[in-house]
């Protein structure tokens, strides 16, 4: 019968219909329907472009061998021992210590520093202590990321205590890393570096 | 002889005693020394060591069978003076690992022999821990399997409801053939007039046709349908609002930003300099994870969406060492506003101080990234027409002001006053 047949695949369809509806929560991996695409991508590259117009296909080029790029202040210590306690002898803060810094300071080191040297400095920041990750898929625990010492009570991994690290050492130590911390230069300008080590003079008194 | 006999039985017991006592005693000693250990070990050595893997040092595990404990002990509390001395191994490990140990000039010897007991256990304990670990990945499989099994028991519910509707609404239809039968030879001339039921459709079909009234009705009513659908379709041209691409790694925020609590700042930090947010490029993600590689997940191998973090930069978790061959990864953009519009992250975060939130909607909750603002130019312009601005302690407005007054009062200002002779205003 026709009739059945219809019927039948008016229900499979209204089905199917209503068992996609309940799957999908409104995201879409298309950007849907667009005009004139060409006006939304810039006609120059953007740095995190791809751009044929180099043999390794990025836009972001590393500036050549021995040239120094405008503006940027260049760190003339070496990344090893000598050169840090060289930098802990010879280089002084060259700003000024005031209220605008230190708040400055304190708002780079709560979103650069904080996950893992914690709110005060004490080693126990968010990455360091226990924590569940609930997802779809259900929940598991994190592994902890290893405590560095605290600026007060603890112990430099280069010798001496944390509290009597010096301008020049704390700087060195941001700009290069050092053990399991890497290099923030990339994400910290020489200044925002400076107004850090400010700041983290503050945390060595707690 | 009794007295003899009596005698040994006594010294026997007395050993006995003595031997089970100090048994207990080291035992009880031992458990102490892996205890305080532990405790020592995750004080002084995790920073730079793991048990089972290459880390800024060498694996810990197995450590006291590469060195006699007197060894360890001088190199400990000062590594560097055994190098300078030349001693051989000390030598040798030193240009393997091209850093200086720490030195624990304040690590008593028992410490140190404790915290050498907690690595022989823990050492010792490893092919446990890969199992426990490879039980972990099996289990997250499972919970996988379960989303899956639970999408597949749904289907076959809807199958088996569109069945049972199909089955009630054959009988009905059968029940109503019957009724048909009965009335049939009531109407036989009916049926004689209209032949088979297909071509009674086409005939009702042709009569509701001819009703000009009923297909001007049924025109206008398609007609409107599909002009509302078109017109809601049209306005969401060129906007991606909710648009989720899969990304080439599993990065998850809601990770990253919910859990781990590192703000926004500490990857896209050109938000609050730039007109870029940026993407921070791998070395940031490295910060991390040249320590975190999530292996207890997955059997004591690295996690594999970590592991094309290493690819990508070429990074040789074994060696620690980079090697120069690294490929960009091709991360897919969400937000894209076109280039015609001018938009500055940092005149918004910075400047007026808005949350990334407010436009980017709860990342540190997304598994993966959406777009949750719809970016046009609506949207733009209800946010600017409610915001207040804050002119406090900002340059630009002050200047803004301080001309202002300087009109009032009837004195001269010149374009170069109001920024005229920026280099930006004339070759932008």
């Amino acid at each position: 019968m026709s009739k059945i047949r219809l019927l039948g695949t008016l229900c499979t369809a209204v089905a199917f219909v209503a068992m996609a509806a309940s799957c999908g929560d409104n995201k879409t991996e298309s950007t849907g329907w667009e005009y004139a695409r060409n006006m939304y991508d810039p006609i120059g590259f953007n740095p995190d472009q791809p751009n044929p117009n180099f043999k390794n296909g990025l836009t972001a080029q590393v500036p050549p061998e021995h040239t120094t790029p405008v503006g940027f202040v260049r760190f003339e210590y070496a990344n090893t021992l000598e050169g840090y306690e060289k930098a802990g002898v010879e280089l002084k803060n060259p700003l000024i210590r005031n209220a605008q810094h230190l708040e400055q300071g304190a708002k780079l080191f709560k979103a650069f520093c904080f996950p893992c040297h914690g709110p005060e400095g004490k080693g126990n920041g968010p990455i360091t202590q226990d924590r569940t990750l609930t997802t779809s898929k259900g929940s598991r625990k994190l592994e902890n990321f290893p405590p560095p010492p605290s600026y007060s009570t603890g112990n430099s991994s280069r010798g001496g205590a944390m509290k009597d690290l010096t301008d020049g050492k704390i700087y060195h130590t941001i700009t290069y890393g050092v053990g399991l911390m890497g290099s923030h230069a990339s994400q910290l300008s020489p200044e925002e570096r400076w107004k850090v080590v400010m700041y983290v003079h503050e945390l060595q008194k707690k | 002889m009794r007295n003899i006999s009596s005698f040994f039985r006594s010294v026997v017991k007395a050993l006995a005693f003595i031997t089970v006592f100090s048994l207990g005693v080291t035992t009880f000693a031992q458990a102490q020394d892996v205890k305080a250990g532990e405790a020592l070990f995750k004080a002084n050595c995790t920073t730079c060591h793991k048990l089972n893997a290459r880390l800024v040092g060498p694996a810990l595990a197995g450590v006291n069978d590469r060195h006699d404990a007197e060894w360890l002990h001088k190199w400990i509390k000062n590594s560097q003076a055994m190098v300078q001395a030349g001693d051989e191994k000390a030598v040798a490990l030193f240009n393997e690992y091209k850093s200086v140990m720490t030195p624990f000039p304040t690590l008593k010897d028992d410490d140190i022999t404790n915290i050498l007991a907690y690595i022989k256990a823990e050492g010792d304990k490893k092919p446990d821990a890969a199992a426990g670990g490879a039980g972990g990945a099996t289990g997250a499989a499972a919970a996988n399997d379960n989303v899956s099994s639970f999408m597949l028991v749904g289907l076959i519910v809807v199958i088996a409801l569109a069945f049972l509707v199909i089955v009630v609404l054959n009988r009905v239809i059968r029940t109503l053939e019957k009724v048909i039968l009965k009335n049939k030879d009531l109407k036989v001339d009916d049926e004689e007039e209209d032949g088979k039921p297909g071509k009674d459709y086409a005939g009702r079909l042709k009569k509701l046709a001819k009703n000009k009234k009923l297909v001007f009705f049924a025109v206008l009513m398609v007609g409107g349908l599909l002009t509302s659908l078109g017109w809601k379709d049209l306005w969401n041209v060129g906007v991606h609002t909710n648009y989720q691409p899969v990304q080439p790694i599993k990065f998850s925020h809601q990770l990253h930003a919910g859990v781990n609590q590192i703000e926004c700042q500490y990857c896209h930090s050109g938000a609050f300099k730039s007109k870029n947010a940026s993407i921070p490029s791998a070395n940031i993600c490295m910060n991390c994870h040249k320590g975190v590689t999530g292996s207890e997940q997955y059997g004591g191998e690295t996690s594999p969406e970590i592991a094309k973090i290493y690819r990508a930069l070429d990074w040789d978790p074994k060696t620690q060492a980079y090697g120069n061959n690294p490929k960009p990864i091709e991360w897919v953009r969400i937000h894209n506003l076109p280039d015609f519009a001018y938009f500055n992250h940092s005149q918004h975060v910075s400047v007026a101080g808005v949350k990334c939130q407010t436009c980017h909607g709860p990342v540190e909750t997304m598994e993966t990234v959406y777009q949750y603002s719809p970016l046009t130019m609506k949207w733009c312009v209800n946010c600017h027409q409610v915001t207040e601005v804050n002119h406090k302690d900002n340059a630009y407005y002050d200047q803004l002001i301080a001309a202002h007054d300087k009109l009032k009062k009837g004195e001269k200002v010149t374009a170069a006053m109001l920024g005229g002779l920026e280099c930006g205003k004339c070759h932008y």
